[in-house]
């Protein structure tokens, strides 16, 4: 069904899919389905299980909805087991998967942390789940790091320590605790159970990685408990913790934006169409090209209640998501 | 009467499957049966005989050929279905191979990547020097660094000394200049004195 718009509509609709930049994505707990969210505001949710199967049509790869969640762009989103967090211009909403594929879906919450001054609406930049304690880390615009009870909604700490706005959180789950990189170039490790600071890296101050050119912004975080791998304005390097020391840098000019650990293997992506797979030892083993000229976001779908939808899926400055379903190359991309 | 038409017809197609015209031979022999019996001189009836022999016999081995076709068929249907289940169990086989191979790869980058974190722990650790050199090296520091405390102690002991020694003579200097200044003012005063006396000398 598609209605006829009328040409300045058509035009203003093209240059908006031209602009656009896909910001976030996460996976639905059923794994069939991928939420992604531009800086228009807007989600889409595409159906993975229809465009990866063997009758695929054009219209597979559209979204099944598109709908209008914040004012803002939907800067980072994570899902729980029911339900979809999208967080952005400085609220946190919580949507129901279940519901979520129905026309006019309306969030079931929204919170906005405790900020200062009532004046600033800081953006948020990263969310973080933490399982265990079953609640949400905020970070973003206001240097701070927001924890929320998931079940009462309740803003329990603000661990300060950053100095400049905050990029990107990890998880590190033996400890438990939880790693934050920002504009700041420091990366610090905060033991939740005391809400303290208990390490900091900075890394710019290290010569092997440190690219003052660039900056000493952080823009991607990943950890794997004693391994920790950042990147930005300083070289994508690889960290072992306990030590502080850099063990690896892995050589590449253009600044990462987001980085995970696979197997054995860390993939990145940043500036440049390409994703990165790379060896702990520094060697790249593969360079994937994709369809955007800058990537933002990769989300691999490893929910176990949908083998069949492990697929690799990386979006950025496009209106494109691209979905790898063999690691080595782009199968097919979904578009807004 | 549509029915058994069609009946009829099925069963003409499946008695002359092969269209070899064995249908047609029996309708022949029936003819010819009727004609030797109906055959005027004994040779004509022995001709007609032995045709009727050699079109028997041809239905025979039409039969027997039929029959072992037949026999063969079942036969070959045996064989397949023993292949089938042959190729079923290989693929299932080989289905349990894959998973297992998965599970082998999944193990094998475990450990690759293991190997990897301790080269790269490694490499950082080669950087530094040895911990023996260095406690040999702290070792001998401290030695040296005891044996010069020790030398500058004695050298500031000697120091000590001789500036007691230089203060002793010096101040000893300075009482003789003292006491040489006070002779030489104590003789002046008598000098003087002894010139008042001579000057004025007393009634």
């Amino acid at each position: 069904l598609e209605t006829t718009l009328s040409p300045q509509a058509e035009v203003f609709e093209a240059l908006q899919q031209l602009h656009m930049t896909v910001f976030s994505q996460s996976v639905s707990p059923c794994g069939k389905f991928l939420a992604a969210g531009n800086n228009y505001g807007q989600i889409a949710i595409f159906s993975l299980s229809a465009a990866l199967s063997s009758e695929a049509k054009e219209e597979s790869k559209k979204p099944m909805v598109t709908f209008h969640a914040h004012d803002g762009p939907v800067y980072s989103m994570v899902s729980t087991d029911r339900h979809l967090l999208s967080a952005g211009d400085g609220e946190v909403k919580g949507w129901l998967w279940a519901e979520i594929l129905k026309k006019g879906c309306k969030e079931l919450w929204r919170r906005q942390p405790p900020y200062r001054t009532s004046l600033e609406v800081p953006e948020i930049n990263a969310l973080l789940l933490i399982p265990k304690e079953n609640s949400l880390i905020l970070a973003g615009g206001d240097c701070q790091l927001h924890s929320m009870d998931l079940e009462t909604g309740t803003f329990t700490r603000a661990l300060r320590g950053h100095t400049d706005y905050i990029h990107c959180l990890a998880l590190r789950e033996r400890s438990p605790e939880v790693l934050s990189g920002g504009e700041d170039g420091a990366v610090r490790l905060w033991d939740l159970r005391t809400a303290k600071e208990v390490q900091t890296i900075e890394v710019y101050k290290h010569e092997e990685c440190s690219r003052p050119h660039n900056g000493r912004w952080i823009g991607c975080l990943a950890t794997d408990s004693d391994w920790m791998v950042c990147g930005g304005g300083p070289a994508l390097t690889l960290w072992h913790l306990r030590s502080s020391t850099p063990t690896t840098v892995f050589p590449i000019r253009a600044p990462q934006k987001h980085v995970t650990f696979y197997q054995d293997l860390i993939l990145s992506a940043g500036q440049g169409c390409y994703v990165n797979h790379w060896q702990l030892s520094g060697e790249l083993k593969a360079q994937v090209p994709g369809s955007s000229p800058g990537l933002l976001s990769l989300s691999l779908n490893q929910q176990p209640a949908a083998p069949e939808c492990k697929v690799l899926t990386a979006a950025g400055n496009s209106c494109r998501v691209d979905v790898f379903t063999n690691l080595g190359y782009r199968a097919f991309s979904l578009s807004f | 009467t549509g029915l058994s038409d069609h009946e009829v017809i099925r069963k003409r197609l499946l008695i002359d499957g092969d269209g070899a015209g064995d249908d047609r031979r029996i309708n022949l022999l029936v003819k010819s049966f009727i004609k030797w019996c109906n055959s005027g001189s004994q040779e004509e009836g022995y001709s007609q005989y032995q045709r009727m022999l050699s079109t028997l016999s041809q239905c025979e081995f039409s039969m027997g050929k039929t029959l072992l076709v037949y026999d063969m068929n079942l036969r070959e249907m045996e064989n397949y279905e023993k292949i089938y289940k042959e190729i079923e169990c290989s693929i299932a086989g080989a289905h349990e191979k894959i998973a297992e191979c998965k599970k082998q790869i999944l193990q094998a980058k475990r450990i690759r990547k293991n190997r990897q974190e301790y080269d790269a722990l490694a490499k950082v650790i080669q950087h530094h020097p040895d911990r023996h050199e260095t406690l040999k090296e702290l070792e001998a520091l401290g030695k040296e660094l005891e044996h010069l405390s020790h030398i500058k102690e004695s050298v500031e002991d000697k120091l000590e000394l001789r500036r007691k020694q230089f203060h002793v003579l010096l101040s000893t200097i300075h009482e003789l200049q003292q006491t040489l200044e006070n002779d030489e003012k104590l003789s002046e005063v008598e000098d003087a004195q002894e010139t008042i006396m001579e000057a004025d000398p007393k009634p």
